[in-house]
């Protein structure tokens, strides 16, 4: 749905690091490269960006009452 | 006990020293203490006025829980022997607001705090609107501690022994190098070399061991490596801790006179 405000497992926030991710991924920069830079160093952090997907736009669209 | 510091990390907010002349359940001691008993401040209760995001009003409440507050602990008590009385004052109680109605993300940034010490620390996405949606909502943070709730931890803390690696008569000196996953050996004309600044970086995977002539032993030092979630640096984290430590031990006392 949306990027987790931290991660599952550790607990480290990372939700401020999405925009940045995405817009380097989507440059065409090696996935692992940019996580690298951004201070991902455990893998249990990496997983939660690389099983993201957003759907809130989708979702958005539907009223939920 | 001695302590040597290894290695302080400031963007990453994370520090890692070795401790000297202790044993592994005083080690974990201070990993408790870290993770359960320093308090910060965090988002208990939320009252949301309009919320016609695409995520429940539970999902977004969780989410502003869980954003890390820059707290400060001389102007903060817990609620609970608050003067007071429970009630809620500026003592114990921080009030945030927050009213976004342009469509994109909603970030943190946009809550207004009552205490301008005390802020969210990262600008993260909390939700994202569309055209014509609104987020409106009062957020009450409270002083509390990690072993309640994980939203209350100030960071992270773990240890691992002291690494000694020798290296005996090495075949392939290339192949080991390569097989370290964290680039801790140097490979130069054949011949294989410590690269002595990583050498805290190994994890005792023993890969290297398993290939080639190479010993990896560990000693009775901890490598101890603490992360700030961002409420409190690092430094205020150990502090506290010790302090907090203390603090139960005086108790202890008191109690056995
Ligand atoms: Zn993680
Ligand atoms: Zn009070």
């Amino acid at each position: 749905m949306l990027i987790p405000i931290r991660c599952f497992t550790c607990g480290k926030p990372i939700a401020h690091m999405w925009e940045d991710y995405k817009e380097q991924v989507s440059k065409g920069e090696d996935v692992g490269k940019v996580m690298n830079k951004l201070g991902l160093d455990r893998y249990c952090c990496r997983g939660v960006f690389l099983g993201t997907v957003e759907l809130i736009d989708l979702a958005g669209e539907f009223k939920r009452f | 006990m001695k302590v040597e510091k290894i290695n302080f990390d400031k963007k990453n907010d994370k520090i890692s020293f070795l401790l000297k002349g202790v044993n592994e359940s005083f080690v974990n001691v201070i990993r408790r203490i870290i993770t359960e008993e320093v308090p910060t401040l965090a988002i208990e209760d939320v009252e949301i006025k309009e919320n016609s995001s695409g995520l429940y009003d539970e999902m977004l409440a969780l989410r502003l829980g869980l954003v890390p507050i820059k707290t400060d602990l001389k102007s903060y008590t817990f609620k609970e022997g608050c003067k007071c009385e429970g009630a809620g004052c500026a003592r114990c109680e921080l009030k945030m607001a927050m009213k976004v109605s342009k469509k994109g993300y909603v970030y943190a940034d946009s809550a207004v705090s009552k205490d301008p010490k005390c802020k969210f620390v990262y600008n993260m996405p909390i939700t994202k609107i569309l055209p014509k949606q609104k987020v409106e909502l009062q957020m009450t943070a409270i002083l509390g501690r990690g072993k309640d709730h994980a939203k209350w931890s100030p960071g992270w803390g773990f240890y691992k022994k002291e690494p000694v690696i020798t290296i005996g008569n090495v075949k392939d000196a290339e192949k080991v190098a390569n097989v370290c996953p964290k680039g801790i050996f140097n490979a130069k004309g054949g011949k294989l070399a410590l690269n002595k600044d990583k050498v805290y970086d190994c994890h005792l995977c023993n890969a290297c061991v398993d290939l080639d002539d190479v010993k990896l032993e560990d000693t009775d030092n901890y490598i101890f490596t603490l992360e700030s979630w961002g409420q409190l640096s690092c430094k205020d984290v150990l502090t506290t801790s010790m302090s907090i430590l203390l603090e139960k031990l005086d108790q202890l006392g008191a109690n056995l006179k």
